[in-house]
């Protein structure tokens, strides 16, 4: 009971918080922190995916791609308002992450991570071949709509006061999913699948939802960040951005939703304070990448836990050993 | 459609699939040992055609470079190893994913710090022009690399057969335990295999240089790997070799008829069909699981 009075009184602390910061920024500064806001979502979505079912992804950077394409094209081709855009773009990339867990479900581990890492190439290859549609390697632009009521998104702060809205409506949902069953079977696939079935879940439809409810998160947020940045560049969704994302959780805290907004906070603020040293920018993240996995497998939430005494951020390792396949 | 141009299109085929055989046999190699699947592996191979350009640029010769190159990138091998890899081994597949990605990146973005994205050439001892056998061209840089590729197939099937070393990486990849009662070095073994495939990883480098170039993204060769290694079955050293010749030749004959798109995608297609259909690959061992 004690934790969901935190959460109500963080829940308190943080909506006027929010609402009043962009007052005392600039107009960079509320880009910057509206960013924030987008990866955080971004991040939420992975870590249900691979923190809470256990499922390992590299193509999470794709199904933003997915997500921030289908928004803007309707968009600006089809003349669709954004307040249906960007729900579909969500919606589309949910459709191919179930497709892609189809074929995944009796995927585990390396096997999982080479799939997603083929569907990653796909994606980035689909998109440099439909050039004519998706502006090929050039980019795309993304303008900034209108939405109901005249609200012109134009305005930086309009922008982000209409990104924060989504942000805390899909952290909610994601929180109350977790108290939920079926949030309960993500946790329970990823220790054990086999005990999961024995008790009635099916771990292959709990799969395909944590698939597809993560490349909806991803989708939205891809559908924010090409708006937000007005333009979409195809290299943003490859390779590294991927990597990026799972910076993200495993700094913050594998497994936990306090960790994945932790975690895209800081790394989002990161790069910003460290403008100064821009070139060791890459080297510095793929070092807090490694560091962050091997001295703290719970990541920043795990630790502060940890130094409060309080009860740990995960009851179990993400994998147990004796489960895993053994190399031959 | 032609003989000639059939024979053409084997020969560059199997050239390039030689260079994916490489690759993916530098993965399976310590993944049989230790467990570890480096996702990192392409930027070791960076890693020595870096070396490879540096001994270069001082001067030295490429026979020199070449012996060099291997020494220097086995001794680096063992060594990110013991320093790196090793808090690794036995952690969950999450963790050595991400944690040899990150490996990789780390070494990518240092080279890129100091070498910049510029692409270098690496020069040959041979001139590039193609020798004309009838209607054949062959590219000699093609054929030096096809030819390696295979001496050194025969060289490590003869190394895993014969030596005591290569028989205790066999043992320790079956038994870890049972190898250590045997009086084994398991951890040994383990920087063994990553010196043996770090070094295997800058030969390719060096022969994959004059065709790709010299530049960070140089190890993104690894997909490939990947694929042939997965067409082979992942724990077959023989497996890995046909895997990726295979792919080279699939390659090369899809983008002849087919066109740019589809060798692009071919690889990865070949990828997921044979992780849905049969995911212990051609020459995989089928393993059962106990709950």
């Amino acid at each position: 009971m004690r934790s969901m009075w935190t959460a109500r009184l963080a829940w308190l602390l943080a909506i006027p918080l929010l609402a009043v910061l962009p007052l005392a920024l600039d107009g960079y500064q509320i880009y910057i922190v509206t960013l924030v806001l987008v990866n955080v979502v971004v991040a939420v979505g992975l870590n249900l995916l691979t923190g809470n079912a256990g499922q390992i992804s590299l193509c999470h950077a794709s199904f933003m791609a997915i997500g921030a394409y289908t928004t803007t094209l309707l968009m600006t081709n089809l003349g669709v308002p954004f307040l249906v855009a960007l729900p579909t773009g969500g919606v589309a990339a949910a459709v191919l992450g179930g497709v892609l867990a189809l074929a995944a479900i009796r995927l585990s581990g390396f096997y999982l991570a080479l799939a997603t890492l083929g569907f990653l190439e796909v994606t980035q290859i689909a998109i440099e071949e439909f050039g004519w549609l998706t502006g090929g390697v050039r980019g795309l632009m993304a303008p900034r709509p209108t939405i109901v009521g005249g609200i012109d998104l134009g305005s930086d702060l309009h922008l982000y006061y209409a990104v924060l809205i989504v942000t805390l409506f899909l952290v909610w949902v994601a929180y109350n999913l977790l108290e939920s069953p079926v949030g309960r079977a993500f946790n329970a696939v990823r220790v054990s699948a086999a005990a999961v079935q024995t008790l009635g879940v099916s771990p292959a439809r709990t799969k395909l939802t944590a698939f597809a409810l993560a490349a909806f998160y991803a989708g939205i947020g891809g559908g924010l960040a090409g708006i937000l940045a007005g333009f979409i560049d195809p290299t943003e969704y490859g390779t590294a951005a991927t990597l990026r994302h799972i910076t993200f959780i495993v700094l913050g805290g594998i497994g936990s939703l306090v960790g994945s907004i932790v975690g895209a906070t800081v790394l989002t603020l990161l790069p910003e304070v460290l403008r100064g040293a821009a070139e060791y920018g890459d080297l510095f993240y793929a070092a807090l990448l490694l560091g962050s996995l091997i001295l703290m497998p719970k990541g920043l939430v795990g630790l502060v836990s940890h130094w409060t005494r309080r009860g740990p951020v995960l009851s179990e390792d993400v994998t147990p050993a004796q489960d895993r396949e053994p190399a031959r | 459609m032609s003989f000639d141009i059939v024979v053409q299109l084997l020969f560059s085929g199997l050239s390039v699939g030689s260079i994916y055989a490489l690759v993916a046999l530098s993965l399976v190699i310590p993944f049989k040992a230790s467990g570890i699947l480096n996702f990192g592996q392409g930027e070791m191979l960076l890693l020595g055609a870096y070396v490879a350009l540096a001994l270069s640029l001082a001067g030295l010769p490429y026979w020199l470079v070449m012996v060099l190159t291997l020494l220097i990138s086995a001794a680096l091998g063992a060594v990110i190893e013991r320093v790196l890899m090793r808090p690794l081994v036995n952690a969950p597949e999450f963790t050595i994913v991400i944690g040899t990605y990150a490996i990789g990146l780390i070494i990518k973005y240092a080279m890129r710090l100091y070498w910049q994205d510029d692409v270098y050439r690496l020069p040959v001892p041979f001139s590039s022009q193609p020798w004309v056998i009838g209607t054949l061209r062959i590219n000699p840089v093609y054929a030096w690399m096809l030819v390696v590729a295979l001496l050194i197939t025969a060289a490590l099937a003869l190394f895993f057969q014969r030596s005591r070393l290569g028989k205790a990486m066999r043992a320790v990849s079956q038994n870890q335990q049972a190898s250590r009662l045997m009086g084994i070095g398991v951890e040994r073994i383990f920087s063994a295999t990553f010196a043996l495939s770090t070094a295997l990883g800058a030969l390719v480098g060096i022969l994959f240089a004059p065709v790709a170039g010299i530049h960070p993204e140089l190890g993104n060769v690894i997909l490939k790997a990947f694929v042939a290694a997965v067409i082979g079955g992942f724990t077959s050293l023989p497996g890995a070799v046909v895997g990726g010749l295979l792919l080279g030749v699939v390659e090369t004959f899809a983008g002849a008829f087919f066109g740019s798109t589809l060798r692009n995608v071919v690889a990865f297609a070949i990828l997921i069909l044979i992780l849905l259909v049969r995911p212990n690959g051609l020459f995989g061992t089928i393993e059962s699981r106990r709950v």
